[in-house]
This record gives structure tokens, C-alpha cells and sequence, in this order.
């Protein structure tokens, strides 16, 4: 009894509002609807039929939406490993660079896109600015105008904004490393490289799982970034899924195609969450 | 590992080892480079548009122009999002931690029908990302009449941050050990007073870390707030900057000065208790 | 007991929360509207809502304001709660102003047309679109809007360009002239979709003509076959490769603005509103004015509407307040503020700013408008609309295929 009142309150707040909606994405996915007046009705397969053959967007953010998420799961971690491999060793002013690093991540995601528009500014942007001031004018680019760029230019801004997250999760890895290890490594005459190589990374790879999934988890949250960026501009060459859902439902009006879209984006989830979730409670289970 | 009183030398090495030193330089230029929007966006927010226009990107502004950030506190009205983002964060965030911890240690202490499912559908629900599904939100919310409050607001807030915390102060839990609660059981005391008197106490840096987090992500939800809060009265500091950057983008003064307004409470919060950061973050998903 | 005090808590918070959201009196007036470029529009809504609470004490107007697509949004989701305002600002006409009327947000004004015999008192070209709803007249005329271009003075005379073309082939020589002397000839922001539309929506106008151009705006005719709107995208191609300050995809309209006002480009496709932006500046005498030679009598132009909401408690001082808007006197005294010319009849124009005087004697000289496409079509196809726009703008897509890949998404429509 209570158990069930120290749960309710917590559980409750789920189920309502975070569980449901997942149920009901499902259902709404299979109606015509336009979110607000009492006029909904069954269509079966239609809204599925519609995204999938004739909507001229959703492709361009299903690939976008690959593409982004492939990039998010290489380069952050990367650049979040080198960072933490340096700031571990012996070094003046690990502290400040940690903290530096790290600054980004707890920056409004919005505040970030609107930071990083303002970089790409054509005209009077820093990067443009540098790029004449260095005597590179033909490197000029219309970084958010340009279909061809525009994507990879958010994905800067997004590198920027998440790598110190992976940066602290390998930190912490590293931290975990033993040091009798090493040091016994090192009189055995281990070099620094077969000391990595042998040692550090076998000990490290719990973590490198966990950031690679955590990185690829965030990327499917990657919505402010875009929307505050490009929004999905030019001509709809940044549009992602999570964004396309919400524009069609919730400015175009059509909650039965938004939700097919967000149906196909949670399938897509849930094929990479089920793996990790029966890795995290085996893990849960050996530990107890 | 946190003397620099030697710095460059490897653990208890003598010399000064040049790899290090190089590496060293590396991070620094990485650091200008991670530095640098900063840096752009704070000299832009204090020249005026003339002078952005008229300067380079690097060049500090001669005469400052604090007038830029009375003008984007008055045009942005920041004096509203302040308060909101300020009233559902000081609501959220406390209240969300304490339902968590409830909720968590319950299912860590306490044998409930069901307690196996309840966990896994709340861990499950730590991988899926709500930006999915942002129409079904919205029609939930809409269906209890709550668009454009702060209950409206907060509640799905609740919702999505039970998973993240229950899933870390569950694996906390389990690790008191079990004498301590069962005496004070056989003793006659009521699970509500073992879990204040007890496992709250021990918990504290944990909750500390959880409650950093949390401040710095509710403080900073952009998406959700898009679709519930429509009101401009209600908006939060996101959805200002958002708004202020479609409606006055050309006065890039401004326009900087609104985004240092908003990052700047964030950015404080974090330097003072970095350390809860790094914890916070760690506690959960590096576990060794 | 912990625990329950905590919810009790909880259920007290939630309580203040919705007392707190609804504690708004009953004699409370709330405005939607935009939120305008020019500060002295801003001013003159202050003093207007002003005024009007002195003249009527225990009402209070509130007016809050908020950029056109979080506008267009915030309606949709108003539509269908019980939250949202007593007037609403939205275009006349079936496309933008249409949508709510169709989704119940707009009340039927008969009643207060004659009761305020609006009929007699404002312009009827601004009047027509609130008799093109069905179930009655709906919305108020607030102002009225011409979209011409306007040109930097210098440039031209660099280019040797001596009197404004009274043909769209003599805008293209101009424009060409333009580009020989290494000036673009105009500028657009590419970010808002809807400004490069205006150009695609001028040259549509200008090869369709009138009947053609209204028959593809509402859908009646195949974009496909009608070889003007083929054209029309060519020729705008043309406009967004050789004559456009580039680049223009990346930057917003405002920003194309300050480009204009930089001199960087010749020419800008903008409303009459922009006067006031320029007297804002101090720069009017540098700019002139004409309209875009589409060769038909229309003026590429609109109207924007208050509406009163279906939902509101108030429609009676809300229709008091729109009428008081509407006055003579009040026309009159913030004449310029909103725009070059007012919806109401009897206002006097007495303006020696060359650029207003220009307004005045384009908005005479036409005798019908065309609205923007963006108010023509409905939401879906706009957005569709401008995909293609800016897949042309952006050389994706061959002019030649776009009238097709339009017509595409409108055959599949339901």
C-alpha cells in the first residue's frame, strides 16, 4: 500500500503524459484528423500510403534524418574521445579546458542554432568574415542557403554543441582505467601506444557503447538545432522526421499524416532501443 | 592524477615529455576554436548595427553599446520569460525529483505486483525521445484544457523526466545496503519515514547532481514549450529568443544581446556547481 | 505524513495555476495581432488601445503580438480550445483569412456591419473579401496594402537608367542594364519563404494574365498544362540566377533590408509599409517607387482583417473597439502609422513625402488586386508552393519540371 502511494504520484505523470501519447501516436497515425474539432475518422492505411508515395518531403527527412544520425554517432564521440584522451594526462589547466568544453552542453539548443545562424550570416557572419579576411573569398558559402551545405552546417553547430557530453562520459571511462594496470603495463615495457591499444581501450569499451548509444539516442532528438537553424530550409533540404511530424501536425494541420511520420521515426527507435535495453538490464541483472 | 606541481612529465617520470607538451598546445588551439562563438557572439552584442556591419568579426567593440541589451530585455520582453521560464522550472524541478525518488524507492525496496513491468516500461521510456511524438502531447494536454498554462506545461515535463531519474536513483537505491532500512522497519517505521530519514539523507549528492540537470534542462526545453505554451505571456526564455530572432534578426546587436541573456543564467548555474555535472552524468551511465 | 502534504501541495499549486489563468476579467478585450516591423505602428496601437479604455471605463484591451508563423499557429490551436483571444488579425481573403472562417473561429459580423454601417465608411476593393465567406460577412478591413519596388536612386543613375519601365520587358533591360554595371538588380531574403514568392507571384500575373493567373491560384486549372505557368517558372529562374543579390537563400527579409539599405542592390519588392521603415531610417529621399509592370490592371496587394473570435464573451466591445479602430478621427490622426493609405474612406491625404504620395496615386490608379499566393492557397499547397519556389531559386529543380512537380502535389490531394 505504501509501496503503490510512494509510486503513484511518478508513475501516474508517466502513463498520462508520456506513455499514452506513445500508444495513441499509433492510433491517431490511422485517422484523418486536424487536431482540434471533433471531426475524426478511420482512413486505415491511407496516411501511411500518402507519407510514403506521395509526400515530396518525407524522403529527403528520412535520409536527412540517416544522415544525421550516422554523422552524430562518428564525429561528437570522436572528438569527445581525443579531448578526453588529452585532458586525462599530465597537463596544465585541465580544469578550465573541461569546463570550456563541457559549456556548450548545457546551452539552450535553441540559443545555440540562433548563436550559430548568426556565424553563418553571408554577409556579415564570422565565417564568411574570416574567409575574406584571409584572402579566401572564392571559400565563401551561403552555409544555411546553400542545399548542398546547409546540412553540414548544422551538424557544426551540433559537434560543437554535444562534443564535451561524450567528452565527460569518456572522461569518467578513463577515470575507471586502473592505474595498477598501467603502471605494471609500463615496467612489462609497454609503449604508449600498445599501452592504449592493449589496456585502456579493452577497459574502456562499456563506455564507448554507452556514448555511442546515448549519441545516437540524442541525434533523434535533434529538433531545436534544425528548427532554430534552417527550418528545414532551403526548400525543405534540412527537414528531418521529428521536425516533419511536427510540422505536419501541428502548422500544416493534419495529425493523421504527422503521426504516420512519427509512427515510422518511433519504429525506428524502438529497433535501436530494444538491443541496448536488453544489454543494460543484463548487465543490471549480473550486477545484482 | 590532479597535481599539476609537475606538469608534462609522466607519472613519476622526472623529464619533461614533448608529446605532452604537444598535445598540450593542441587542446589550446582546439580551445580558441571551441572559445571563439563565444567570444563573437559577446563583441557583437555590445557594437552597434553600424559597427557590425562596418568592422571585422574579431574587432572588440570601441564604444560598448550596452543600450543593445535594454532594448532586446524591452522588445524581447524577457521581464516575462524570465519569470515563466523561472516559475516552471522552480516548480518542476523539485517536485519531478522528489515524485523520481519516491517512485524509485519503491521499486527498489518495496515487492509490488507488477514492479518488474512498471521498471522496464519507465527505462524504457528513458530512450525515447519526445520530440517523436509532439502532436499526441499536444492533443493530450489540449484534452484537459490545459494549452497555455503552467500546469499544462509542467505536467508532461513531469512525465518525461521520471524515466532518466528513476533509472539513476533506482541503481542508487539498491546499493544501500539492506540492513539499514530493515531495522528500521522491524522497529516499526513506516516506509514514508525510512525513505525521508534514511535513504534521502544518503542520497543527497546524487539528488544534488539529478537537480543540477534537471534545472539546466528544464530551463532550456524548447520543443514541448513550442507546442503547449502559444500564449506570449507564458513563453519561456527559448521561445523568446526564437520569437526575437524572427522578428528583429537584422539588428544583430540586439539580437546577440538576447542570446547572452539567455544563455548567461545557464552558464552561471553551471560554473558554480560544475562538479554536479560531471557526477550527475556519470552516476548514471558509467557505472562500473 | 509526508508524502500527502506533498500532494496536497502539488494539487494547490495546480489550483493557483488555473485560478491565475483565468482570472482575466470578463470586460478584458484580447488582441492577436502581429508584431510590427515599424516601431511607430507599435506606438499607435498603445495610444488607439489607450483611448479607447478612457472612453470606456472597466474595458481593457490587451494586445499581444508574435510573428506571423507562430501567429498562424497559435490560431490553429485556438481554434479548437476554449483559450484564445476576443479579435484575431488575419488576412481577408479565402486562403489564410478562409481557413479560420472555415474552422468556426470567425463570427459572423452582419449584425455590427449594420449596425456601424461599416459599408459606407471604408473602401470597397478593402471590403471585398469579407463578403467572399460563406455564412455571412466576416472580419473588418484594418488596413490596406499595395507590394511594388522600390529602387535605390544612385544605382539606377549609375546604370544609366533614366524613367521607371512601363513594361515587364523594359524591367528586364533594366535589370540587365544593372547587371552590366555589376549592381544586382534586387534583393530578396530567402529564409521566409514568402518573400521570393512575391516575385514568382508578380511574373505569374504578368505571363498568365488576370483569369489564367486567378483559375491556377484557385486550383481550377491544371499547372501542368498551361504552358504561362511553365514560363512563368523560367522566367523567374531567370530572376533568382542573373539579377538577385546573391546570396539570398540563407538570409531573412529583414536582412535583405539592411542590404538595401547598404546599397548592395537596386531594387526591392516591397508593401507600402516599407515607407515607414525608410522614414524610420531617415533615408526616404534616396528611394523611389513603381509598380511591377505586369500589363494587367491589378495591383499585387491585400487587405488585413480583424475577425472577432466565435469564442469570445465580449463580441459586442470587441466590435466597439474594432469600430473605434475604423473612425475617421482615428484613421485620420495615425494615417502613415500603418500603412500609405487607410481603409476608411473619408480620411484626407495630405502627406508631402514624395514616397507617400506615390502610394496614393498607385492605389488609384488601380481598380482590382491580386493577393499574395500565400493567402491564396490553402496551407499544404503554400507550403508546397514555396518548396518549389526555392528548389527553382536554389537550381535544384529545372524550371521546366516545376510547374508539373506543383500540379503533382495538388492531384494528390484528397
Amino acid at each position: 500500500m505504501q509501496g503503490l502511494m510512494l509510486l503513484a504520484p511518478a508513475v501516474l505523470a508517466y502513463a498520462v503524459f508520456a506513455f499514452y501519447p506513445m500508444i495513441d501516436v499509433i492510433q491517431l497515425s490511422f485517422m484523418k484528423w486536424n487536431g482540434l474539432n471533433a471531426d475524426k475518422h478511420w482512413v486505415g492505411l491511407d496516411n501511411y500510403r500518402y507519407v510514403l508515395a506521395d509526400d515530396p518531403v518525407f524522403w529527403v527527412a528520412f535520409k536527412n534524418t540517416l544522415i544525421w544520425t550516422f554523422l552524430s554517432v562518428i564525429f561528437p564521440p570522436l572528438i569527445g574521445f581525443g579531448l578526453a584522451l588529452g585532458l586525462n594526462q599530465n597537463i596544465p589547466g585541465r580544469s578550465p579546458l573541461r569546463a570550456l568544453f563541457y559549456m556548450p552542453v548545457i546551452i539552450a539548443p535553441i540559443a545555440v542554432a540562433t548563436m550559430w545562424r548568426w556565424m553563418f550570416d553571408p554577409f556579415f557572419g564570422l565565417f564568411n568574415s574570416l574567409l575574406s579576411a584571409a584572402g579566401w573569398p572564392n571559400l565563401i558559402q551561403d552555409w544555411l542557403g546553400d542545399r548542398n551545405v546547409a546540412l553540414y552546417s548544422v551538424f557544426i553547430g551540433y559537434v560543437w554543441e554535444v562534443a564535451g557530453f561524450s567528452m565527460v562520459l569518456f572522461l569518467a571511462g578513463l577515470q575507471g582505467v586502473s592505474q595498477t594496470l598501467i603502471e605494471a603495463a609500463r615496467i612489462d615495457g609497454a609503449g604508449r601506444f600498445q599501452l592504449f591499444r592493449y589496456v585502456t581501450l579493452p577497459a574502456l569499451r562499456p563506455t564507448i557503447t554507452i556514448v555511442l548509444i546515448l549519441s545516437l539516442i540524442n541525434s533523434l532528438k535533434a529538433f531545436d538545432i534544425v528548427y532554430g537553424m534552417t527550418g528545414g530550409g532551403p526548400a525543405q533540404s534540412t527537414q528531418m522526421l521529428a521536425m516533419w511530424a511536427y510540422t505536419q501536425a501541428m502548422q500544416l494541420g493534419d495529425f493523421g499524416r504527422g503521426s504516420a511520420i512519427s509512427v515510422v521515426l518511433l519504429l525506428i527507435t524502438v529497433a535501436i532501443v530494444i538491443p541496448y535495453l536488453r544489454w543494460t538490464l543484463k548487465r543490471q541483472e549480473a550486477y545484482q | 592524477m590532479s597535481g599539476v606541481a609537475s606538469p608534462f612529465r609522466q607519472a613519476g617520470a622526472e623529464r619533461v615529455d614533448p608529446l605532452l607538451v604537444a598535445l598540450w598546445i593542441a587542446l589550446i588551439i582546439v580551445a580558441m576554436v571551441w572559445i571563439a562563438p563565444f567570444v563573437f557572439i559577446i563583441f557583437t552584442s555590445l557594437k552597434s548595427n553600424a559597427t557590425v556591419m562596418g568592422t571585422g568579426a574579431f574587432s572588440p567593440p570601441t564604444s560598448l553599446a550596452w543600450e543593445n541589451f535594454t532594448n532586446a530585455w524591452r522588445r524581447g520582453d524577457f521581464g516575462t520569460t524570465v519569470v515563466n521560464s523561472t516559475i516552471i522550472t522552480v516548480i518542476k524541478v523539485p517536485l519531478g525529483l522528489m515524485i523520481s525518488a519516491m517512485a524509485a524507492y519503491s521499486l527498489s525496496r518495496i515487492q509490488i505486483w507488477g514492479h518488474k513491468v512498471v521498471f522496464l516500461a519507465i527505462v524504457f521510456g528513458t530512450m525515447i525521445p519526445f520530440q517523436v511524438m509532439l502532436a499526441p502531447i499536444f492533443k493530450q494536454v489540449n484534452s484537459f484544457g490545459l494549452i497555455n498554462t503552467y500546469v499544462g506545461i509542467i505536467l508532461p515535463y513531469l512525465a518525461f523526466g521520471v524515466p532518466y531519474q528513476v533509472f539513476i536513483l533506482h541503481n542508487f537505491f539498491r546499493d544501500v545496503p539492506k540492513e539499514l532500512s530493515e531495522a528500521a522497519l522491524i522497529d516499526g517505521a513506516s516506509h514514508f519515514t525510512v525513505f525521508r530519514r534514511i535513504f534521502l539523507p544518503v542520497s543527497l549528492p546524487v539528488l544534488a547532481a539529478l537537480l543540477i540537470l534537471d534545472f539546466v534542462a528544464t530551463w532550456n526545453e524548447f520543443a514541448m514549450a513550442l507546442v503547449i505554451l502559444q500564449d506570449p505571456d507564458r513563453w519561456t526564455l527559448p521561445l523568446g529568443l526564437m520569437s526575437f530572432q524572427s522578428q528583429f534578426a537584422r539588428d544583430y546587436g540586439q539580437l546577440n544581446a538576447a542570446i547572452v541573456m539567455t544563455v548567461l543564467p545557464a552558464a552561471i548555474v553551471y560554473l558554480i556547481f560544475q562538479r554536479y555535472f560531471v557526477s550527475g552524468l556519470t552516476s548514471g551511465a558509467v557505472k562500473e | 505524513m509526508q508524502t500527502s502534504r506533498k500532494l496536497r501541495r502539488v494539487a494547490l499549486f495546480s489550483a493557483i495555476a488555473m485560478v491565475v489563468a483565468s482570472a482575466a476579467s470578463a470586460q478584458e478585450v484580447k488582441v492577436w495581432t502581429l508584431t510590427f516591423a515599424n516601431d511607430s505602428a507599435n506606438k499607435a496601437w498603445a495610444d488607439i488601445v489607450k483611448e479607447f479604455e478612457a472612453a470606456n471605463p472597466g474595458v481593457t484591451i490587451k494586445v499581444e503580438g508574435r510573428g506571423t508563423d507562430e501567429h498562424k499557429s497559435a490560431l490553429r490551436v485556438a481554434s479548437g480550445s476554449d483559450q484564445g483571444p476576443d479579435i484575431y488579425f488575419m488576412w481577408g481573403g479565402l486562403g489564410l483569412g478562409g481557413e479560420f472562417v472555415k474552422a468556426g473561429l470567425s463570427l459572423p459580423l452582419d449584425k455590427y456591419y449594420s449596425q456601424y454601417k461599416w459599408d459606407d465608411e471604408l473602401l470597397s476593393p478593402a471590403l471585398s473579401f469579407s463578403k467572399q465567406y460563406e455564412g455571412g460577412r466576416h472580419g473588418v478591413p484594418y488596413t490596406f496594402h499595395g507590394e511594388a519596388l522600390y529602387y535605390n536612386k544612385a544605382l539606377f543613375e549609375k546604370a544609366g537608367i533614366t524613367t521607371a519601365p512601363a513594361t515587364y520587358d523594359e524591367l528586364v533591360a533594366d535589370a540587365e542594364k544593372l547587371k552590366a554595371a555589376g549592381i544586382p538588380a534586387i534583393t530578396f531574403g530567402g529564409t521566409v519563404n514568402w518573400h521570393v514568392m512575391r516575385l514568382m507571384d508578380m511574373i505569374l500575373e504578368t505571363k498568365c494574365g488576370v483569369d489564367k493567373h486567378d483559375r491556377l491560384m484557385s486550383m481550377q486549372v491544371n499547372w501542368a498544362d498551361e504552358a504561362c505557368a511553365t514560363a512563368s517558372f523560367e522566367e523567374f529562374h531567370k530572376w533568382t540566377s542573373n539579377y538577385t543579390l546573391k546570396p539570398f537563400m540563407g538570409i531573412d527579409q529583414a536582412q535583405s533590408f539592411n542590404l538595401f539599405l547598404g546599397n548592395r542592390a537596386a531594387m526591392m519588392l516591397e508593401g507600402d509599409w516599407l515607407v515607414g521603415q525608410l522614414k524610420g531610417e531617415n533615408r526616404t529621399a534616396d528611394f523611389g517607387l513603381f509598380p511591377f509592370p505586369t500589363g494587367t490592371d491589378r495591383l499585387y496587394g491585400f487587405a488585413e482583417y480583424n475577425y472577432i473570435s466565435t469564442k469570445s464573451k465580449v463580441p459586442d466591445i470587441a466590435a466597439k473597439f474594432l469600430n473605434y479602430l475604423e473612425s475617421t478621427d482615428v484613421q485620420q490622426k495615425h494615417l502613415g502609422d500603418f500603412g500609405s493609405i487607410s481603409v476608411n474612406k473619408n480620411v484626407k491625404y495630405t502627406s508631402t513625402e514624395p514616397l507617400d504620395q506615390k502610394w496614393i496615386e498607385i492605389f488609384g490608379k488601380f481598380p482590382a488586386t491580386f493577393v499574395n499566393g500565400d493567402q491564396a492557397f490553402p496551407l499544404d499547397v503554400t507550403t508546397e508552393y514555396f518548396r518549389v519556389i526555392n528548389e527553382v531559386a536554389s537550381d535544384n529543380l529545372d524550371p521546366k519540371a516545376a510547374a508539373a512537380e506543383l500540379q503533382k502535389f495538388i492531384g494528390n490531394r484528397s
